[in-house]
């Protein structure tokens, strides 16, 4: 676990700021911001392409207490087109694509994703779960209703973002050729 | 506001014996009293809508039923829709070249809910045009306001007649001949019962509801199918659309946005303004602004020690002088009733006796006060006693504190204080400008039990200084000793160690 291992396929943007720790595998086109975290404490994870991470943002994989003796490590896979906003803490044990999980927002590791997901700012999501696709939780009460489609795509803040952030943060290089 | 005086440890008795922290009382200058929000007039100055700031007339208002032509709010979620472009097709199908047409659509920025979840078609504009539905009791609705309003007409006119009648009696000489006017009526050859010709006008009764004894069986899939929560409506979500109450999400349809009002408030005593806001939506900003914080010293408990039954414990309090005027304070035992607040209130509705209304210790004739009440009170207020009970005595020092006026600049001077006060170093433990700790000493009341919430009073009694306008022989600015009762929350009742 000590051992940092981070794969960062090319077209990707790590900021050297971020702090990343384990086996992690990052895919084309996801842009992850500095003061991100990512640990891979229980066994690897790979994010998908496309997946706009933001800053303060805690990606933990971690296995619930009942679940740690397991012989097999399991892998964290990230889908595509995953939004993290800020400040976001999430730790589910699964998650599909197109999901956004708003500021401050909480998931804990025994909530699966699936796919077109939001989960509102402030929300709290710890019970044990799978989450219906285009689900939305909202609101101080976690409301839960559920969407006609998935949540449009960040494509224009994230071209913006790759053309902005080269300019003022140090990025970590690409090493493995997709 | 309350926040920054909070937690509420001190209160203030209002004029009408409601406790109050000084953040939500109001001072009335004219009258020279503590006001809350319920001694006061409440009126609707403007309704406005607070995401277009639109103003509205109140009959235009009224008219809308107090909702916004133009802003919607979710239904789902009670939050303002914003109008999105969606679509951009080209406006005409065959010829690709065609401008793109822009369609709109409402959408809610925090639960994601949209006009397109329930099948709104979109809008070519981006004002609007958002078809409203009809009531399906809309007409029912309409029978039953104009009975109720054929009603009042009525009635209205049933009362004139009444008084008409009334005063008649006295004008007319039936009484006195033994002719009553029916037959007097009748003899000229008129018909007898004029006087209910108003009432045959009776309005129209609409067909009154009928009761049904067969109903709806509940369905079986209640309790045999698992609920979808994500589809039924929430009790809000319902009494939002309080004509339709729709009980599935795919009834839910943009709700018109309820309009917001400004207020004023209004002296009950004297009909002076207290607070009155500017008329523009966009401004938070007031004309009249007689928040008790500007001119009533705010008191806050510094600390206080451990307290005990029956022994005495030191109190810090910091008084502020909020006004840019000298102030002296005296700390005066608690009157809980039957006290000189109250005589003062009733007669103060007087101004007729000027000697009562006028505290024994004033230092000059409040001749201005008295020009000034020429307007005739609209309703008398009875203050109530103060129903909060005291459990701790306070030693009430022979000195007075002297608080110097407010000085923004005060706080960035480094050079010390130049004010010159000669303090009783027994009562006075440290001053800085206009704000002064005074030390108090406490005695929870003996044979209390363990954990006794200790509630102390006093009387402060402050000079306030009037500077509404004078009259011409009374240049100087009047001065007023006045009396409020405060209460101070000390904390929970210890044990001895
Ligand atoms: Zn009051
Ligand atoms: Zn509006
Ligand atoms: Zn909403
Ligand atoms: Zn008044």
């Amino acid at each position: 676990m000590s051992r940092n291992s981070i794969k960062i396929l090319q077209g990707a943007l790590v900021c050297e700021e971020s702090k990343l720790r384990g086996d992690i595998t990052i895919g084309t086109g996801t842009i992850i911001h500095p003061s991100a975290t990512i640990l891979a404490e229980a066994g690897p994870i790979i994010i998908g392409d496309c997946c706009l991470i933001e800053e303060q943002v805690k990606i933990i994989h971690r296995l619930p207490f009942d679940q740690q003796d397991k012989e097999n490590t399991p892998v964290l896979i990230i889908g595509s087109h995953n939004v993290f906003e800020v400040d976001c803490h999430v730790e589910a044990p699964k998650i599909g694509n197109y999901n956004v999980f708003e500021s401050k927002s909480f998931v804990g590791n025994k909530v699966t994703v699936t796919n077109g997901c939001i989960i509102g700012a402030g929300c709290k999501v710890t019970q044990e779960q799978i989450l219906k696709e285009n689900v939305i939780i909202y609101g101080h009460d976690c409301h839960m209703r559920e969407g006609l489609d998935r949540p449009g795509l960040q494509t224009l803040q994230m071209e913006t973002l790759s053309k902005m952030l080269p300019n003022y943060h140090h990025i970590r290089k690409p090493n493995k050729k997709n | 506001m309350a926040h920054v005086v909070g937690p509420e440890v001190v209160k203030y008795a209002c004029t009408c014996g409601l406790l109050k922290s000084i953040s939500s009382l109001y001072f009335c200058r004219y009258c020279c009293q503590l006001r809350c929000g319920f001694c006061v007039c409440h009126e609707v100055d403007s309704h406005f809508c607070g995401k277009c700031c639109e103003n509205l007339p109140s009959s235009e208002a009224r008219l809308k039923k107090n909702r916004c032509g133009n802003c919607y709010i979710c239904p789902s979620c009670q939050q303002e829709l914003s109008t999105r472009i969606g679509s951009k097709g080209p406006s005409n199908p065959e010829d690709p070249k065609s401008t793109p047409k822009k369609m709109y659509y409402l959408s809610c920025l925090y639960c994601r809910w949209s006009s397109r979840d329930v099948g709104i078609p979109d809008q070519s504009a981006a004002t609007g045009g958002w078809p409203d539905r009809e009531n399906v009791n809309a007409n029912r609705l309409q029978e039953i306001i104009e009975m109720y309003k054929a009603m009042v007409l009525a009635e209205k006119q049933q009362k004139e007649k009444d008084k008409k009648k009334q005063r008649g009696k006295y004008l007319s000489y039936t009484d006195r001949t033994g002719v009553t006017a029916a037959a007097l009526r009748k003899r000229i050859g008129l018909p007898v019962d004029i006087q209910h010709s108003l009432l045959k006008a009776k309005p129209k009764e609409p067909e009154p509801a009928i009761a049904k004894e067969d109903v709806e069986d509940l369905p079986e899939e209640l309790l045999t199918k698992p609920v979808n929560l994500t589809e039924v409506t929430t009790i809000e979500q319902r009494l939002l659309q309080i004509d339709l109450q729709p009980t599935t999400v795919e009834k839910l349809f943009p709700v018109h946005k309820q309009l917001s009002i400004k207020r004023s408030l209004r002296c009950r005593s004297c009909e002076h303004n207290v607070s009155k806001p500017e008329y523009n939506p966009n401004s938070v900003k007031f004309k009249i602004q007689l928040f008790a914080y500007y001119h009533v010293p705010e008191i806050r408990i510094v600390t206080v020690e451990p307290l005990r039954a029956g022994r005495p414990s030191e109190l810090i309090i910091k008084f502020t002088n909020p006004t840019q005027h000298q102030t002296t304070i005296t700390i005066l035992s608690l009157v809980l009733s039957g006290d000189e607040n109250e005589v003062k209130e009733e007669t103060g509705d007087q101004p007729s006796l000027p000697q009562e209304k006028q505290p024994p210790s004033l230092s000059s004739q409040p001749s201005s006060l008295l020009s000034l009440s020429s307007r005739q009170p609209s309703i008398t207020i009875k203050p109530r006693p103060v129903s909060q009970e005291v459990n701790a005595d306070v030693a009430i020092p022979s000195s007075k504190v002297i608080l110097p006026p407010r000085d923004d600049a005060a706080e960035y001077d480094d050079s010390g204080d130049t004010h010159n006060i000669q303090d009783d170093p027994k009562l006075v433990v440290w001053r800085k400008s206009n704000k002064a700790f005074v030390k108090l000493l406490v005695t929870p009341k003996q044979g209390l039990a363990l954990n006794t919430e200790i509630v102390a009073g006093f009387t402060m009694q402050h000079i306030y200084t009037n500077t509404i306008a004078t009259t011409v022989e009374n240049r100087e600015p009047d001065k007023h000793d006045h009396n409020i009762r405060v209460f101070l929350t000390l904390g929970n009742l210890v044990g001895f160690d």
